[in-house]
């Protein structure tokens, strides 16, 4: 497919590559930092660890208005076909609605969310925008009008299927899985997904590196 | 109880700190008169749109659009008695 794929190699020969399956839209770029933060840890715990950008989304060629959640998910699937060796993914939060068509030892997710969530907060996105600019929009408008042409959310040109897909996205079931959440049970930090301002939290990167390094014993993946 | 007035003020001071980056001191020292839209230059539309979906979830009520005015997010008191009147529903 050609898209970039950032690639932190260890030391020595990787004990098994880990498929970083980042946020979707805004939110990737708000957790992107920490995340590399969190490959380079877990490199150096003789991991190899792959995010590849999505189409559409970071340095590639394909606009977005041509892209959806099945090619997205149909992508990582290509991605992980290329690997050598024991393959773990580890999603966050929407990525978590894509990684499932991948073939792989085991899956690490960390605050899965529905797609569902993620629309109704773009779509707000833009009747808060459009509040700010005198014009009138509503929830029910703009799903209507989306049905039919791509609609501008956030930034994003999203293509009527991106939107229907998006709108009814449910995680899926994956075996094995560890499931995790923030806070005391499972990874220490904050949501940075939410964040106004990207931030970066390198004690949070270290938890997650951790978590997926124990989680990959746990799936027998090394 | 979740909904007990201290409750509501708690899972909102988190939320907003959660989403502006505000910090914990910083979060915790906003009074009903701090004012939040336009006045914090981190709570842009995005961010509106953010503590819309984060006040659903974590405080479990539904919010429509006809029910949002912009007067909700001038300040902290008024998104407090905003939240309170909605779960208490």
């Amino acid at each position: 497919m050609g898209e970039h794929i950032l690639r932190i190699e260890p030391a020595g020969a990787p004990r098994a590559t880990v498929l970083i399956v980042p946020p979707l839209f805004e939110e990737a770029n708000r957790t992107r930092r920490t995340l590399v933060l969190a490959m380079r840890a877990l490199a150096a715990k003789g991991f190899a660890a792959v995010m590849p950008d999505l189409p559409g989304q970071n340095e590639s060629l394909v606009p977005l208005e041509d892209v959806d959640l099945a090619g997205w998910q149909a992508a990582l699937a290509e991605v992980a076909a290329g690997v050598d060796g024991p393959l773990l993914v580890a999603s966050v939060r929407g990525g978590c609605l894509i990684d499932h068509r991948v073939r792989a030892a085991g899956w690490w997710r960390l605050a899965a969310v529905g797609g569902s969530s993620l629309l109704r907060t773009l779509l707000r996105a833009r009747v808060s925008a459009d509040r700010e600019a005198g014009v009138t929009s509503s929830l029910e408008s703009l799903s209507e009008t989306a049905k039919t042409e791509p609609l501008l959310l956030a930034g994003n040109r999203l293509s009527p299927a991106m939107i229907a897909q998006l709108g009814a996205a449910e995680v899926q079931p994956v075996e094995p899985l560890r499931s995790v959440s923030l806070g005391a049970e499972g990874i220490a930090g904050t949501p940075l997904w939410l964040r106004a301002e990207p931030g970066e939290d390198a004690g949070m990167a270290e938890a997650i590196a951790a978590d997926i390094a124990d989680c990959s014993a746990a799936c027998g993946v090394s | 109880m979740t909904d007990t007035p201290a409750a509501v003020d708690a899972t909102l001071r988190a939320l907003l700190a959660d989403i502006l980056g505000l910090g914990e001191a910083r979060a915790a020292a906003l009074t009903a008169d701090s004012g939040l839209f336009g006045e914090l230059p981190e709570f842009d539309s995005m961010a509106v749109a953010t503590v819309l979906t984060e006040m659903e979830d974590r405080l479990g009520i539904i919010i429509d659009d006809d029910e949002i005015d912009g007067e909700i997010f001038e300040t902290y008191g008024n998104l407090l008695a905003f939240s309170l009147r909605k779960v208490t529903d």
